[in-house]
């Protein structure tokens, strides 16, 4: 959450960023402003974790970030996906995955779908069929706990796109 | 209308209050508070929690005006204060993320009438009701329902 006036990029592969737009200022250093409000969100991003898949947990966390558009949240999530061992195919397939489902599990696929559906509540209800395909992948407990980990990755987003918290400088395993 | 589940992990639970009530304390002003979870459910339609948020609204002495045009909110400015308005501009603002960004004028908006630490509290309880919301009508519980 610092302010880093550079276009320093110290994760990226291209060698010559200094012609890109120069990075913008955060808006508000919330977890600073609000530590009460940022241990609870710790608290309860290690709750909603539990029982949950960690390679299914960042395919979920990366798709809600790409529907929030959160950028913060989107560098995050893949570096971390990445460092665990995840395909860098999978993950650019994320933003496609209803027509490249041959890249992952019926049971991801099921947690895409409900993460769409859970994220993008606006626009009206969480489907039946959208949820009783999920409730076939995951039993009772498990799909409480994946409805929790869509929840805690929609909050992190709403303070990171709020906050305008700048993507880049995250080092995977950081918040870990 | 039945639940579709009521299972949710005790902590989950209990983390979701510790920050409700992280976020409603650091705002400092109840009836506000109220407002804005109940516009951000009424956005995201969910029963539970516009029925347990009117209720705690009029419990906070909320007037039933502000209570019953809310939803047109932007076309009833006298019935709401600027510092009102502005907290749900960016209710609105943060819930809908999906269509955007959070407009500079909105967040400037609430930053005239909030100082910064208000504010991220502002920002911690237009989430947390967001999640929520989520948790209840992804599970779909019926308003005066059990939630876990």
């Amino acid at each position: 959450m610092t302010t880093n006036e550079t276009t320093d990029n110290t994760t990226s592969n291209t060698t010559d960023t200094t012609s890109y737009v120069p990075e913008h200022t955060p808006r508000l250093a919330w977890a600073k402003l609000a530590p009460d409000v940022y241990k609870a969100m710790i608290r309860l991003d290690t709750a909603a974790r539990q029982g949950v898949d960690p390679v299914l947990l960042e395919l979920v966390k990366i798709r809600a970030s790409q529907i929030n558009h959160c950028a913060f949240c989107v560098d995050m999530h893949s570096k971390d996906a990445l460092a665990a061992g995840e395909s860098v195919e999978r993950i650019i397939q994320l933003s496609a995955w209803e027509e490249s489902q041959h890249f992952y599990t019926a049971k991801e696929v099921a947690a895409l779908a409900l993460t769409e559906a859970v994220t993008v509540l606006t626009d009206g209800f969480v489907p039946d069929e959208v949820y009783d395909v999920a409730a076939k992948q995951f039993d009772e407990a498990e799909l409480a706990q994946l409805i929790a980990a869509i929840t805690v990755i929609n909050a992190w987003n709403r303070f990171g796109v709020t906050c305008r918290m700048v993507a880049g400088h995250y080092q995977a395993g950081e918040h870990r | 209308m039945t639940a579709r589940t009521q299972v949710l992990d005790p902590e989950v639970g209990k983390a979701m209050s510790a920050l409700s009530a992280a976020a409603k304390k650091g705002l400092g002003d109840s009836g506000l508070a109220e407002l804005v979870q109940i516009r951000a459910s009424q956005l995201n339609h969910c029963a539970f929690c516009l029925d347990m948020h009117l209720e705690l609204a009029r419990k906070h002495g909320v007037s039933e005006k502000q209570l019953d045009l809310l939803y047109a909110w932007e076309e009833a400015e006298d019935l709401y204060s600027e510092r009102e308005r502005a907290a749900l501009a960016l209710t609105e603002a943060v819930t809908v993320l999906t269509e955007g960004f959070v407009p500079d004028d909105v967040y400037e908006r609430a930053a005239r009438h909030f100082d910064d630490a208000r504010l991220a509290h502002l920002i911690g309880l237009i989430t947390v009701i967001n999640g929520w919301n989520r948790l209840m009508v992804s599970r779909r519980i019926p308003p005066g329902g059990r939630a876990w």
